[in-house]
């Protein structure tokens, strides 16, 4: 049991390739602490199935019993999972969990597997615009897996190869299919695995920092989602526009199930205020 | 355990009500002329007096198009690519023969395309009976009362000509008695969704809604009964967090119940709308219009008086966008959606002043259009659920 002005919430981001989810302290003003937070990735796998599993998971690493928690937030594609008290909208949630992470940030670039998105926000993480590339899949995290696997290295390996670049190739900005084809001619013709990856990092990374500067960002942008841990993707964005202070965090590929957790917070408080009571989704 | 009018659950009911959303070839209203021998009348949204029909015997038939279910080969022929969708699939299921089932149709005057269409089918289908229902936008009894009482009267003889059943005062006063009791019901489905709107999905209403196109009345009242008891006792359907809104434009063409989905899952309770307008298009009981009084009467203080004041009413605009405030309080609706067909004159001319009033009380709305064959709901969720969370984020909710 947890004190009256304690709340518990839940955060669970449905992702394409992927489920992260938080669980966190909630004491209102006084702050918010992050319990436990996991992600897990999908691996054909039915994304119900591994919501509950990672959800269920999480409780156990925070200690919480599953009728303890007074809020359980989805975002991301997470509208169908059964136990949700409430759902929010992707650009909504990296927003605020960029914000947690890093109270200096005033846009987030949420990179990942099938989209990115740029989002424009105040000093209370109220979206106040953004861009998102389209269904084509250069400007995702998926593209990059398709890629290392024509390289034969892992996705972790991506980041510190591109960094050993001398010479990066330049690559197809436009069309993946393309960019494809243009790694392959890379491959036969020698070029050397770190710089074919710094040049896709470079086609990528110039779309980002377009679409956070069409956006509206300036200052602080940090860059969530599953291609946040690809240091080789950073440098580039820094490299491709140095006006920004471009960051990340260590958390920062959970943000959008931190900032499901902290507005379910917010909600239950509201919804307390107004007499009402979701006990639905944590039953 | 099985209820009074024979549904157990509310799957196998939804399941009813999805089956006759499918049949575009109407074989309900085929067997219900097979087993009552009377004829059967089309008609085209928003609003023809059911009643009328009824009593003659004949059983009124919704036509609302092909929704996302028909390819359109020779529609497209017939109208312009500026021209909302509704009109194209409903020639083109006249023109595969789906409408065959029907003697006549009714285009009541919604726009032009509508009255266009009335002269289409006139020399395509010249065997069938076809009328333009005129109404007026004088609503004095005098003056368009008359004009009206007319119009029924005269789609009435040639029912009887075509081999109805002659109208009579008891069977109208029965007809109306019918149309009130399901007026009813479903103001009853409204009201406990304004309640409890995670109760009565609108996906699920919308189906039941639909189903009363074709099912005769008193079958479709059952329906609504049933619905309503069952969903009441189903404890399973619990409350979420999510934004209330009340959908308005879609009183015509109707949206692919995917779109209706997609809003539901973005976030939003549906709690007030204009869907199947033709149901609650009169507001209240009709047979207590005018007492003593012959019950064509009644029908015709019913569209004179009781009319909800809508796109295809030519009246002060100011009164359209008060009845709209007015919802929204009733409904205790956070939001509005406009959320009207493309190219729907009526909806989208309304729009611009229906928007000053929301403006004026304060009341954050958003909008977008569809088509009945929309099969990309991606940009309206992203519309609709950034929508609702910013009225749960940012707003009194």
């Amino acid at each position: 049991m947890t004190a009256p002005d304690v709340l518990i919430t839940a955060g669970i981001d449905v992702g394409s390739s992927s489920i992260k989810t938080v669980v966190f302290q909630d004491r209102g003003p006084s702050g918010h602490r992050m319990l436990a937070g996991l992600a897990e990735r999908l691996r054909r796998r039915d994304p119900l199935d591994v919501a509950t599993e990672t959800f269920e998971k999480a409780l156990s690493a925070a200690g919480i019993a599953r009728g303890d928690v007074d809020y359980i937030a989805t975002t991301g594609e997470g509208e169908n999972v059964p136990f949700r008290t409430g759902h929010f909208y992707g650009m909504t949630t990296h927003a605020r969990g960029g914000l947690f992470l890093d109270p200096a940030v005033r846009a987030v670039v949420d990179i990942g597997a099938l989209h990115t998105r740029a989002v424009l926000m105040d000093d209370r993480a109220k979206v106040l615009g953004y861009r998102m590339t389209s269904q084509c899949a250069s400007g995702s995290g998926q593209f990059l897996e398709n890629i290392c696997r024509y390289l034969g290295v892992t996705i972790d390996e991506i980041g510190p190869l591109s960094l050993e670049a001398d010479a990066p190739e330049s690559c197809s900005s436009i069309c993946a299919v393309l960019a494809e084809t243009d790694v392959i001619n890379m491959v036969s013709r020698g070029v050397s695995i770190p710089n074919i990856l710094r040049g896709i990092h470079d086609s990528m990374a110039g779309r980002y920092v377009k679409l956070a500067t069409a956006a509206g960002a300036n200052g602080v942008v940090l860059v969530t989602g599953g291609l946040s841990r690809d240091a080789g993707l950073l440098a580039a964005m820094r490299d491709a526009n140095r006006d920004l202070d471009i960051r990340t965090h260590e958390h920062a590929v959970l943000a959008g199930a931190i900032g499901a957790a902290l507005w379910g917070g917010y909600r239950a408080r509201r919804l307390r205020e107004k007499g009402l009571s979701l006990t639905g989704g944590a039953a | 355990m099985k209820s009074a009018h024979g549904n157990s659950n509310v799957t196998e009911l939804l399941a009813r009500a999805q089956a006759l959303h499918h049949d575009l070839r109407f074989e309900n209203v085929r067997a219900w002329k097979e087993r009552n021998g009377g004829l059967a009348v089309g008609y085209l949204p928003v609003y023809v007096p059911r009643e009328l029909l009824w009593a003659m015997n004949v059983l009124p038939v919704g036509v609302v198009g092909g929704g996302d279910q028909v390819e359109i080969i020779r529609g497209d022929a017939y109208y312009q690519s500026y021209i909302c969708h509704l009109p194209r699939s409903t020639i083109e299921l006249g023109l595969n023969g789906a409408l065959d089932v029907l003697d006549g149709v009714l285009f009541p005057a919604t726009c032009d395309v509508i009255r266009n269409l009335s002269g289409m089918w006139m020399m395509q289908f010249p065997d069938k009976y076809v009328h333009y229902l005129d109404v007026p936008q004088d609503f004095d009894t005098g003056v368009g009362g008359a004009f009206y009482r007319h119009e029924l009267l005269e789609i009435a003889g040639a029912l009887e000509a075509r081999g109805a059943r002659p109208l009579t005062d008891a069977a109208l006063r029965a007809a109306i008695a019918a149309y009130d009791a399901n007026r009813r019901e479903i103001e009853a489905l409204y009201e406990l969704r304004r309640r409890e709107p995670w109760k009565v999905p609108t996906h699920e209403l919308y189906l039941v809604l639909k189903a009363g196109l074709v099912l005769p009345v008193d079958e479709h009242t059952m329906m609504l009964e049933d619905y309503r008891r069952l969903v009441i006792r189903d404890d399973a359907r619990r409350p979420l967090d999510q934004a209330r809104m009340l959908i308005t434009g879609s009183f015509c063409e109707q949206p692919p119940i995917g779109l209706i989905k997609t809003l539901e899952r973005a976030g939003c309770y549906i709690v007030d709308d204009d869907l199947v307008a033709v149901h609650r298009w009169i507001r209240g009981d009709v047979a207590s219009l005018a007492p003593g009084q012959p019950p064509l009467d009644a029908l015709v203080e019913a569209f004179l008086r009781n009319g909800v004041p809508s796109a295809i009413r030519y009246i002060d605009q100011d009164k359209k966008g008060r009845d709209l405030v007015e919802r929204v309080r009733a409904s205790g609706a956070e939001g509005v959606v406009f959320c009207a067909a493309s190219f729907c004159d009526p909806a989208l001319l309304d729009q611009p002043m229906l928007v000053g009033a929301l403006d004026a009380a304060g009341i954050p709305w958003t909008s977008f259009k569809y088509a009945e064959n929309t099969g990309q709901f991606q940009v309206i969720r992203e519309q609709a659920g950034t929508f609702a969370d910013s009225i749960k984020l940012w707003s009194g909710a």
